[in-house]
This record gives structure tokens, C-alpha cells and sequence, in this order.
């Protein structure tokens, strides 16, 4: 005692009372974080932490990790299967035997009236592998839809056609140790501090190890952008003209290593010639960063004796998305800079398990990196699942965004969505709530029943989430981590696995196939398929992963620990081994602000929130951050329109209208607002999300709109308040 | 114990690290010294007997922020509200901003606060109930909850919003610098959860690895003279001039002239300048009780000490008053003060604990002023118990009370004044604070017996009694006048947040402090009228009914707008979280009824 009493009171301290943590990995985004779930005397989950002998997080845990033990009591989570006749109706309890019945007959009677395509699976990248290989199997092999596509489309899908069209497959090469070996890290529309805090906590690792330029390429002052060297603050959608400027600059100065292009990549010739078009000059008019600043990025990019890229939903999210990450490997394959520590090519993944789904799922092609086009995968395949091969399709069918379409025209009749929520995701909301009231049936499975997409549901199936289930995720750096089943799931609901086996076993071809019911049984079938493959899981299993804290594929039998690199040799996964330097010239066909709408507008993701915050939208201690939707507009520009700070004002697009309360930072462009895009019935209201021609991932990130006082506010208040239950 | 985790990973761990023997502030960082008796103790946590042997366990712990590295990922405030179990609404550390410049040469300053576990606790000295300790151990300052009554004052006088008044439990608490985990080596919890090398927590006055600055001072944080908080920082990165809050306090800090630090000033061009009445919002604040409170105790004790003088020096004129209008006056002051101090005593979050309000004698002017009115009241009670007896022993008795009661009405009212003499409080900071209080007594004080005599005098006796009454009642609306323009130039030209006081004062609630003024010239001339001129009764009666309405009106706007327009100099916040604007919008939308918005809906 200083001050204050001589007598002191014990002290006391909030004790939650774990007794036991058990080992699993985080179900948010992509970093892959070990995490353990604290356990108290009675069997309830009350508390995390993060795991420290795991290489990805060592120890520690962002804001919605710190909190995910609250997932599983989470308001809105299902209880039973629900079932309706039609979505206007209320649904009513039902047991699992009549809605997996009436889920299984509905896709017989869709399928038998419209042909095998008309019923469409739109999955997640929230599950674990197990399942997705699982779904995969009954989807290709069961019900034989080519109509199968994941939620990976809208956010990941550019990432995996620029991977395939750049190195002959999907697959990130690189990994979070690049960081402290590299000499140069540009990072393009990605926002680390904001997105994945924990790969951001590694970057700054590194820096404070050792200090290298750090390049920012994005339109907002993001924190990221705030702490780099140098902060290109592109012009939207107008990334291509950059990067191909770049490269310009590096080959106009023979910076490249020439070496490298000619053992390794192949179709030199036809990229410098469209390369030779964006001159920093010219290149400065497209995309508002000065020939200067061009040409020094380039240099500095250029001259670092290993540099690397990263990038997110600032590349992916656009109209040329899939050209934007073969042109960051293309800068990548001039300058050497594949497969070696420090240089390359890294995606920034978004889901826990977006990784997972684009390995196994079968959504693009068929498990482990096998495509449907090749005739040798449809084969092993169908022998490994002891099917015929001709029941497969010749050609991938319909991506998720070309999927909602086909259901507007009729194609399709019967839909099954599996923990996504395209209600919230999508762009357009209206055009896809009246897509979705088309259907003749809709089953939605997923851990809460309150998510948007449910309101056109005819069968609801209630999913375990998370930890109430076991199996494997795999993270951006190809790390292959485990998630133990910590509790059991929620009242009556099921684990997803569980629920493809009962729904397999209701087809005639589901009974033939083998369908292992423990996830580990399912990991044996991966072990199997991947067997000398570039993903090869042969060399792990789940008490292995466990042990290790997650092992990077590729892991083949026999070896102690995975691989940290894909391409050291510069062995590409084209036949001739070589990669391609793609052409790729900049057609800008982006909704550009005009008189009538003179904004741009941008969206993006908040630290405390996933996705449509089915979850996070639910645990007050994160949600508080930002429990409403809000808009950053600059002050300047709001001045002229009579905004305030804090106040409502009205967005008009050329689709529809959003409410949105204000606040002004200088921190946007006098011509750019940014919205969250977590939140039902706003941002997506106003998105045009034109598809990009090879991944028809949709441009949420680039539209225009026009923004105005909301004049009655408090209308607007009301307005925004009853959009949202959680 | 807390318990250490086999592998748990460097950072969590404190280091050993040489620390000078003072701080910059001149005061010692070893708290205790073997043998003086402090040392050697076990802490007693949850039970638990054991006593670290951190070979630093008696020196000042702090925090340390490294301001250029915060990306306000929020990971020490959630570590920090998960270990310690908290509910949405409120949190020990909170992570705000303070943003400047134009895009894109753009610059956000993210703060992330908790208790700085200050030298000069200002919380520990202003809690009338002794619920705070500072502890040799760390330095730590922690709160007890279960001996707080949830009065709030130490809500008001710490400036960095660190002690938390829940309202749902109804009492205070906040950070306890993790002691559980500095017990057995580790960092709290929010510096081991950082994601960005901005947090971190050791030994006071030391530089942690890879830092160079110690400075005590950044942008939107308060000036350390206050309480010596225990904080250090680094900043490196040349800001803006200009530093912009993203809540609804319409407060910029610019760089002052001579380029060390930056000041408060109003944000002119965010700041709504329309004028407002505000009357709902004005009328219906949580302060309410304060209003009531400070309002009736004042006009009591002016009226009792009236009536004391007349009773025992008021001679033939004013001597009426204590024959004739005795139990009026007396009868309903009691009735009136009780009602101020229940009015006061049920704002508590936790009422039945009322006595302990005197625990803190010492060091708290909350504690002194609740000594001294309540011994001004006891001192009345006994007057008036007395008064009804008529012998030696009763007269004697009664004047004992009345000297109880002067003295308790000195120190309470003294007191009652110094409570709000809060550095952290500018716009109540200042002596206007003084003459309002002293010029309330006085007027209301005046007026409340003037009417009783009214009612009860005869129509001969009333004009000389009302004018010594009147006499009073104008010099005490005079000395609130002249408080009150002092204080509106002091506010007008201060650098502090007291500036956006008065200039909200002038806009938001515009109208009704326009109404004030125009009510309290309107007293002081009809009080002087009154006065100055001989008049029939029936003019003066109607005169004295115009001027008590008026001036009681003035005194509760006047009160009202004090309690309402304060400005705490404190932490910025976010532009959702810790934004008082949100907050107030959040409960008139009804978007605080779900719980995960993180306010408190109305009602508590």
C-alpha cells in the first residue's frame, strides 16, 4: 500500500475456470492460427488462446480468434431441420430423416424433369477438406450436377485462374517466412493490419529484424499504406496499366534476369511486345501514379536481390482480376523471383479453408488439382470412386456468379448452399433476392438459420460450425492444420460431413461409393489421390499435423516436414516445365464515375467482422468496433453535399440505393467513398460486380455511384436499423 | 497462480532491465525497500497466498506505446476484455484515433489506453469510499468494486476514461494491470496480444528493445502534470499540424507555436454553429440528481443560515422571520434537503452503501463534502429537534446545533465547490464554480425565506424583511452574473476542451443558455426594482412571485447546462466505439437494444 487502505481486500480477478484446452485452428480467415479452446469443469468453451509453438501465429490470436470460443452459443444458431412448402410460407421444425428425404427426392425430381445440370451446389471455402472432398464426391460422383461451383468465386477464384494460367496450376508458391528473407515486398490492394492481422504481425516481425522497402499499391490510405516507404495510391480498376508499366521499366533497363526467362518461362516475345505499350508516360495516364514513382518502384522492385508480391481482394475483386495476378507473375518470372526465399507470388487468401475447397472440393474439376478436361483425371477418379467415367462431364460447368444467372433464365431449378450466404455476398441484392425467389426449391445448410439467404430456404439443414467438428483446413502458405472437434455440435445439428454421407446414401450410385464417416477416414482418401502429386498429403496425418502445428504441402510419405516452396527448381506444372509470361493488355471496362455518378465506390473488409457477419455480428466484443455499416468519404467532398460527420446520407448506383451513415476521413479520395461490405442490405445494393472473363470473379471493389444528404434522418436511421437483426 | 504454459513464446515475458531511481517526473520508481514493511506480501489473488520473487516486483510498472507502430487492430482491447471477462459495453482499454492531413498525405494516430496506474492517482484521492489502492507491488493502482458505491466521481477526475462506471452492476472497475500474470513473469495480457509492436508493458522509465524515445506526451493524450501517469511513448513520425478526432467531440489538437506539443482547440469546420434548444436532452441527463442535489442543499443552507441570523442577530425588523415564519422555513427546508440528498444518494449505483461516503476523509473532497452537509443537515435537524423544546438544556442544545450546522454548511459547501475543481474538467474548472454555488445559496437561499415570510408575515412586516431579503438575493444573482461572464471569456480563449464547452454551450444548447442570460438579467432587474423602489404590497407580492419563478428557472437551466456541457479532457475515441455521439444515437434508434452493438440501452 501506497495510498489507500492498510487493510487490503484480497484481490480478485476474473478466473473463467479452464480445465482443459484441446488443439484446433482458427475457423475465420486464412492465416491458419493454431488455437486452443479452454474448457471449463462442466464441458463449455469459455475461453482461447493462441497456440505457441505454432510457426503461423506463435502465440498469438487477432480480435475474432481471441473470441471464437463464443461461436458456439452464438444467438441464431440452428437447432432442427426446417422445412416449408414454399419460402413465403413459415417454416416448420422437422427430424433429419424427412429433410434429408425430401432434400435427396427434390434433387431426383429436378433432375429428372430438367436434366442432371438444373440443380446447382453453391458451396463455401468455411468447411473443412474432408468435407468439401466429400461434397465433391457426391456432387460429381452421386448426383452428377457440373453446376457446382464454391463461394471462392467471389473472392479467390482470379488467384487460382492466374496461378493456372501463369504456372500450369493453382497453388500458392510462396510462404509467411518470405518475409524474412526478402529484400523488396510490394503488396497490391492488400491490407494486412485490417484483413489478416496475424500475417501482418509477421511482416512486422521481420521489419523490426531487418528493415526492406515496403510498396503499397492501393486507392485508400490504408494502415498498411500509411507504414510503407512508398504508397501508390492507384487509380481503381487500373492496376494492369501499373504492373505492366513496371515490368516495362525493368525490361527498358535490362533489369530483368534473363537467365531465368529463358530456362524457365516460355512466350517472352508476345508479352514484351504488349508490355512495350505502357511506357511509364503513357502508363501514368491510366493509372495516376507519376512515371517517377513508376519507374523507381520498378528499379527498387527490380534490384532487390529477392522480392516478393502479395496481394488480395484489390486484385482479385476486379474486371481483370485474373490478368492482375498473372501480371504480378509475370514481374515475378522477369525478375527470378519464384520459389526462392524472399521472392514471390503470394496470394493473400481470404477463407479458413478457401485453400481447401480449391484443392479438393472438385468445384473447378476433380480432387487434388485435377481438372475434368483431362481425360487421365476423369479416370483415376472414377476408378478410385469405382464409377464409371463417362458419368463425368467433359468441361468444368458454371462458376457461382454465372450460376444465379441460370437460375434468372430458368436453366436452373433447384439450388443447395452450403454455409455461404449469397444475400448478403453477392452484388446486386435485389437482383438476387428475386433470383432466388425463381427457384423450385432451395435447400440452405449452414450453423445459423438466421443467415439472409435462409428467408428463400425450403429446407433448412443445421450445420456444426468450427471446432463442433474435425477435420483439416489448409491456410495460404499450403499449410495443412487441424481442427479437433472441441464440443459437440449445437442441439440437433450435424456436422457437414455427416450430412453429405446421409444424403449420399439416399442415391442408388451414393450407396455403390465408399463413403468414409470419420474425417480421418476421408484424410486416407487424400493421402491416396494426392500420392505423388504437387499438393501431396501422403506424408501426413492428423496426429502429425497436430503434432507439428500444421504441415505445408507438399509432404510427401516418408518425409518428416512438408515444403515451405513450391518451384524451387523453377519446374513449372505446364508439360514443358516452363512457366508462361503472359500479354496482357488493359481494357478498362469499369463502371468510370461520371456526371451522373460521380463517385467511385469501394469496398472491403473491417478487422472485427467475417464475411456477412453471420458470426461476428453476434459476439458484442468485436461487433462494437462497427455494429452498423458506415461509409469513409472525404470531408472536402462532403462539404459540398451539406454531409456531416456522422450522418446519414443516401447512395444511388445504377442498381439500387444504400443508407449509410458517414464518416469523414481524409483518408478516401475526394472522388472515392469505401463501405464495409460485411453488412445485409447496403454495400451490395449498390455493386455492379462485372465478372472477369477467366475466374468471373465479380468487380466489387470498382463502381460508380452518387451520394446525397439522406435528407429525413431519421427515416435513414430507422431504415438502417431494421436491416439489421444481428 | 496464473498459470505458464510450457512454451509459452519471449514476448509474453517481463524483462529484466536497469531503470533509473527516478522518472521524469521526479518521483521514486522503487516503491519499497526491503525491510519498510510493504515488501514480501503475498497479493492475495483469488485466494491464492503465493508471493512472486520478481526481483522488480517494488518497482513502478507501466505501459509502453509506441505510437507510430499502432494499426488499431483491436487485439489488446479484446485480450485485455476476454481475460477479464467483460461485457460489450464497457472495457478497460480502449483503442481511439486522431487522424490529419489530405489525401493521400494522409495520417491516422491510433491511441490504445488503459489505466496508467498513475504517481498521483487522482481516482484513488477523489473516491470518497477508499476503494482504490495504490500497491507497492508494480505500482499498480487497483479498485475494489465490492467496496465502490458506484458514485462515478473518479469517472470524472481521471483523465484517460480508465475507470469504467458499469451501470448495469452498479459500481466501478477497471485495468488491474493483469497482477495475476506479472505474478508469475508475464506481461498483461493487452501487451501480449499486440499484433504490431506498439504495446508493451514493462519497468517504468525504460526503453524496450528496438525503441529509443520515452516521451510522456503525444497527440489527443492529456497533459501528464495532471496525475505523473505511468505511460511512456515513442513517436517519431512527423504529424500533421492539424490532428482531427473521429468521435462526435468536435476537438482538433494543433501543434502549438512553439512546436512541442499539440493543444485541444475546436474543430470550426465539423462543428455545427446552429443555434439549439436542447431542453430535452438538457433536462433528462443522468446529473440530474447532481442539479437537484447541489440546488436544494444550496438554497437550504443559504435559507438556514438566514434564518440563524435572524433568530439570533436579526433585531426587530428581520427577527420576525424566525417568530413568525419558523416552522414554515425550518419544516420545509428539511423536507427539501432530504429530498436533494435522496435525490443524490439513489443516482448511486449502489445506495444501500451511502455511508460509506465518508471513508475517504483524507484525500477526497467527495468524502468532506458529504461530512459536511451532512453535518450541516444533522445540525439543522437538532436545531429544529431543540426548537420544540423550551428549557436551558434545549437552548443550549439548539445553539449548539447551529454551530454544527454553520460549520458543516462551511465545509460542505467549500467542499461541494472544490469536488469540481477537476483539471480534467476544464469548464468546471474554473472559480465561476465558486460564485454560482455561492450566489445559488444566496439567491435561493434569500428567496426561499423572502417567500416563506411572504406567506407568513404580516402585510406590515413584509417590506423591511423583503428588503434585506432582496438585498441579499440581488448581491448573490449579481455574483453568479459576474461569475459567469468571467467564465464565458476564460472558456472563449482557452486552449483546452473547455473552448468546445462554451462554444457547444453557445450552439447546441444556444437557445437555452440565451433563456439563461435573458432570465437572469431579468432576475437581477426585477430583484433590484424590488429593491430599490417602496411599492404596494400587492405590486411587491406580485413582483417577488415573477422573480422566484425566474430565478428558479435561471438556477436549473444554469445548473442543468453546467452538468451537461462538460467536457472531459480525455482520450479520443473511435468513431464507433468510446463515441459518445454514437452512443446517444445508438440509444435513440433503439439500435442498443441488441446487446452486441455494445451500449447500454436507456433506463440504467
Amino acid at each position: 500500500m501506497l495510498f489507500g487502505r492498510k487493510q487490503k481486500n484480497p484481490i480478485k480477478i476474473a478466473d473463467k475456470g479452464v480445465v482443459d484446452w484441446k488443439y484446433t485452428t482458427c475457423g475465420y480467415c486464412s492465416t491458419g492460427c493454431s488455437i486452443e479452446v479452454g474448457l471449463d469443469e462442466k464441458g463449455e468453451a469459455v475461453a482461447t488462446r493462441g497456440v505457441s509453438g505454432a510457426d503461423v501465429n506463435r502465440g498469438k490470436l487477432c480480435l475474432k480468434g481471441i473470441y471464437e470460443h463464443e461461436l458456439f452459443k452464438l444467438e441464431g444458431r440452428g437447432e432442427t431441420p426446417l422445412i416449408r412448402d414454399k419460402y413465403y410460407e413459415a417454416f416448420e421444425k422437422t427430424n433429419w430423416d424427412t429433410a434429408l428425404d425430401k432434400v435427396s427426392d427434390e434433387i431426383k425430381r429436378i433432375q429428372e424433369t430438367y436434366g442432371r445440370d438444373s440443380f446447382a451446389i453453391v458451396s463455401t471455402g468455411q468447411i473443412m477438406t474432408e468435407e468439401f472432398y466429400t461434397l465433391g464426391k457426391l456432387a460429381r460422383g452421386v448426383i452428377g450436377t457440373n453446376n457446382y461451383d464454391g463461394n471462392t468465386t467471389l473472392c479467390m477464384s482470379s488467384a487460382v485462374s492466374g496461378y493456372k494460367r501463369s504456372f500450369g496450376s493453382d497453388g500458392p508458391p510462396g510462404c509467411y517466412e518470405d518475409f524474412e528473407h526478402t529484400e523488396c515486398l510490394l503488396a497490391v490492394g492488400s491490407n494486412l493490419p485490417e484483413q489478416h492481422p496475424i500475417i501482418f504481425w509477421r511482416l512486422k516481425q521481420a521489419l523490426e529484424k531487418r528493415k526492406f522497402p515496403l510498396i503499397v499499391v492501393d486507392p485508400r490510405v490504408t494502415m498498411l499504406a500509411q507504414m510503407a516507404d512508398i504508397h501508390l495510391p492507384v487509380t481503381p480498376g487500373t492496376d494492369l496499366a501499373l504492373l505492366n508499366s513496371l515490368a516495362y521499366v525493368i525490361l527498358d533497363e535490362g533489369l530483368e534476369d534473363k537467365a531465368y526467362i529463358e530456362a524457365h518461362t516460355n512466350g517472352f516475345d508476345d508479352f514484351y511486345e504488349t508490355v512495350k505499350q505502357y511506357d511509364p508516360v503513357s502508363a501514368s495516364k491510366i493509372c495516376g501514379i507519376d512515371e517517377d514513382t513508376i519507374r523507381n518502384v520498378a528499379r527498387t522492385y527490380a534490384k532487390a536481390g529477392a522480392a516478393m508480391t502479395i496481394w488480395t481482394m484489390g486484385i482479385n475483386q476486379s474486371t481483370h482480376g485474373s490478368d492482375g495476378v498473372c501480371a504480378i507473375n509475370n514481374l515475378n518470372l522477369v525478375t527470378g523471383n519464384i520459389g526462392k526465399p524472399g521472392g514471390t507470388s503470394l496470394s493473400i487468401t481470404g477463407q479458413c479453408n478457401a485453400m481447401g475447397t480449391r484443392e479438393w472440393s472438385s468445384c473447378s474439376g476433380l480432387p487434388g488439382y485435377r481438372t475434368l478436361e483431362k481425360e487421365e483425371d476423369r479416370e483415376t477418379i472414377a476408378n478410385f470412386w469405382g464409377i464409371d467415367k463417362e458419368f463425368f462431364p467433359k468441361k468444368r460447368g458454371l462458376f457461382q456468379t454465372d450460376i444465379f444467372p441460370a437460375i434468372e433464365t430458368g436453366q436452373i431449378k433447384g439450388l443447395w448452399i452450403i454455409a455461404t450466404n449469397p444475400m448478403t455476398s453477392m452484388s446486386n441484392t435485389d437482383r438476387i433476392r428475386k433470383t432466388l425467389e425463381k427457384l423450385d426449391f432451395l435447400v440452405v445448410q449452414d450453423a445459423y438459420q438466421d443467415c439472409e439467404s435462409n428467408q428463400y430456404a425450403n429446407v433448412y439443414l443445421p450445420a456444426g460450425v468450427w471446432a463442433e467438428k474435425e477435420g483439416c483446413f489448409t491456410n495460404t502458405e499450403r499449410r495443412v492444420n487441424l481442427i479437433r472437434s472441441v464440443i459437440k455440435p449445437y442441439a440437433d445439428s450435424k456436422p457437414d460431413l455427416w450430412i453429405f454421407n446421409q444424403i449420399a446414401k439416399r442415391f442408388e450410385q451414393g450407396q455403390k461409393i465408399k463413403f468414409p464417416e470419420t474425417s480421418s477416414g476421408v484424410f486416407d482418401e487424400l493421402r491416396t489421390l494426392s500420392k505423388g502429386r504437387m499438393l501431396d498429403y501422403s506424408g501426413m496425418s492428423h496426429d502429425k499435423i497436430e503434432q507439428q502445428r500444421g504441415i505445408q504441402w507438399p509432404c510427401t510419405e516418408g518425409d518428416e516436414q512438408g515444403s515451405a516452396r513450391l518451384y524451387t527448381d523453377g519446374k513449372f506444372q505446364y508439360p514443358d516445365g516452363k512457366a508462361k509470361l503472359l500479354a496482357l493488355p488493359f481494357i478498362d471496362n469499369n463502371e468510370v464515375p461520371d456526371d451522373e455518378y460521380p463517385f467511385w465506390m469501394n469496398s472491403g473488409r473491417v478487422v472485427e467482422h467475417f464475411h456477412t457477419r453471420t458470426r461476428t455480428g453476434k459476439v458484442g466484443n468485436i461487433n462494437k468496433f462497427s455494429p452498423t455499416p458506415y461509409m469513409e468519404m472525404n470531408p472536402d467532398s462532403a462539404k459540398e453535399l451539406g454531409i456531416r460527420h456522422g450522418s446519414y446520407a443516401r447512395l444511388t448506383s445504377r442498381r439500387g440505393d444504400a443508407v449509410v451513415m458517414v464518416q469523414l476521413t481524409q483518408r478516401v479520395a475526394p472522388n472515392m467513398v469505401f463501405i464495409p461490405f460485411h453488412f445485409h442490405d447496403c454495400v451490395n445494393r449498390l455493386t455492379l460486380g462485372l465478372l472477369d472473363p477467366h475466374s468471373r470473379q465479380p468487380a466489387f471493389k470498382q463502381c460508380a455511384v452518387k451520394i446525397e444528404l439522406a435528407v429525413d434522418q431519421h427515416t435513414a436511421a430507422e431504415r438502417n436499423k431494421e436491416a439489421r437483426s444481428f | 497462480m496464473f498459470k505458464v504454459r510450457d512454451d509459452e513464446p519471449d514476448y509474453v515475458f517481463l524483462s529484466d532491465t536497469k531503470s533509473p531511481r527516478k522518472n521524469q517526473y521526479g518521483d521514486d520508481i522503487e516503491l519499497a525497500k526491503k525491510g519498510d514493511g510493504l515488501t514480501g506480501k503475498s497479493l492475495n489473488i483469488n485466494g491464492d497466498e503465493g508471493v512472486s520473487d520478481y526481483p522488480d516486483r517494488y518497482k513502478q510498472h507501466g505501459f509502453y506505446f509506441n505510437a507510430d507502430n499502432c494499426i488499431s487492430c483491436h487485439a489488446c482491447e479484446s485480450a485485455c476484455s476476454e481475460k477479464n471477462d467483460l461485457p460489450p459495453y464497457l472495457a478497460y482499454r480502449a483503442v481511439g484515433y486522431v487522424e490529419g492531413g489530405t489525401y493521400p498525405s494522409y495520417t491516422r494516430l491510433n491511441i490504445s489506453m488503459a489505466c496508467n496506474h498513475c504517481d498521483d492517482p487522482v481516482c484513488l484521492k477523489g473516491c470518497p469510499t477508499r476503494a482504490y489502492t495504490k500497491f507497492a507491488e508494480y505500482g499498480a493502482v487497483l479498485q475494489d468494486p465490492d467496496i465502490c458505491f458506484g458514485c462515478g466521481y473518479c469517472t470524472w477526475v481521471c483523465p484517460y476514461n480508465a475507470p469504467q462506471l458499469d451501470m448495469e452492476k452498479g459500481h466501478v472497475h477497471k485495468c488491474n494491470m493483469c497482477v495475476d500474470r506479472l505474478e508469475v513473469g508475464l506481461k498483461p495480457a493487452c501487451a501480449s496480444a499486440c499484433l504490431a509492436g506498439a504495446l508493451d508493458f514493462g519497468v517504468t522509465e525504460t526503453t524496450p528493445e528496438n525503441r529509443d524515445q520515452l516521451k510522456t506526451q503525444i497527440p489527443g493524450f492529456p497533459t501528464p502534470e495532471i496525475t505523473h501517469p505511468n505511460i511512456r511513448f515513442q513517436q517519431t513520425k512527423t504529424l500533421p499540424k492539424e490532428m482531427t478526432r473521429a468521435d462526435s467531440t468536435d476537438i482538433k489538437y494543433q501543434l502549438n507555436d512553439k512546436k512541442d506539443a499539440f493543444v485541444p482547440v475546436i474543430n470550426e469546420s465539423r462543428a455545427n454553429k446552429t443555434k439549439h434548444w436542447n431542453l430535452k436532452k438538457l433536462l433528462s441527463s443522468h446529473e440530474n440528481a447532481h442539479i437537484a442535489f447541489t440546488l436544494s442543499t444550496q438554497t437550504v443552507i443559504g435559507a438556514f443560515l438566514i434564518f440563524l441570523y435572524s433568530q439570533y442577530m436579526g433585531g426587530s425588523t428581520l427577527g420576525a422571520i424566525a417568530e413568525q415564519a419558523r416552522y414554515p422555513i425550518l419544516i420545509s427546508s428539511f423536507i427539501l434537503m432530504s429530498f436533494g440528498m435522496l435525490k443524490l444518494n439513489l443516482h448511486l449505483g449502489r445506495p444501500q452503501r451511502f455511508y460509506r461516503g465518508f471513508y475517504n476523509l483524507r484525500h477526497s473532497p467527495v468524502s468532506r463534502e458529504i461530512a459536511g452537509v451532512s453535518l450541516f443537515f444533522a445540525g439543522m435537524s437538532g436545531f429544529i429537534f431543540f426548537g420544540f423544546f423550551d428549557n436551558a438544556f434545549t437552548h443550549f442544545m439548539a445553539g449548539l446545533s447551529a454551530i454544527t450546522a454553520i460549520l458543516g454548511a462551511a465545509v460542505g459547501t467549500y467542499y461541494m465547490y472544490k469536488l469540481y475543481r477537476i483539471p480534467a474538467r476544464p469548464f468546471w474548472d474554473h472559480w465561476q464554480t465558486a460564485t454560482s454555488f455561492l450566489g445559488t445559496t444566496m439567491s435561493l437561499g434569500g428567496l426561499f425565506v423572502l417567500v416563506a415570510s411572504m406567506i407568513t408575515l404580516q402585510t406590515s412586516q413584509i417590506a423591511p424583511v423583503a428588503d434585506k431579503l432582496l438585498l441579499i438575493i440581488l448581491a448573490g444573482v449579481l455574483l453568479e452574473g459576474i461569475g459567469l461572464l468571467g467564465h464565458a471569456h476564460s472558456m472563449k480563449h482557452a486552449q483546452h476542451e473547455g473552448a468546445l464547452s462554451h462554444f457547444e454551450q453557445k450552439t447546441k444548447y444556444g437557445k437555452s443558455y440565451l433563456l439563461r442570460n435573458a432570465l437572469l438579467l431579468l432576475s437581477l432587474t426585477l430583484a433590484y426594482l424590488a429593491y430599490q423602489f417602496s411599492m404596494s404590497y400587492e405590486l411587491l407580492l406580485t413582483m417577488i412571485s415573477i422573480l422566484t419563478v425566474v430565478t428558479i428557472a435561471f438556477a436549473i437551466i444554469g445548473r442543468a447546462l453546467f452538468y451537461v456541457l462538460v467536457i472531459p479532457t480525455t482520450m479520443p475515441g473511435a468513431f464507433f466505439w468510446r463515441n459518445k455521439g454514437f452512443e446517444e444515437h445508438a440509444r435513440e434508434t433503439g439500435l442498443a437494444d441488441m446487446p452486441q452493438t455494445g451500449v447500454l440501452p436507456d433506463g440504467h
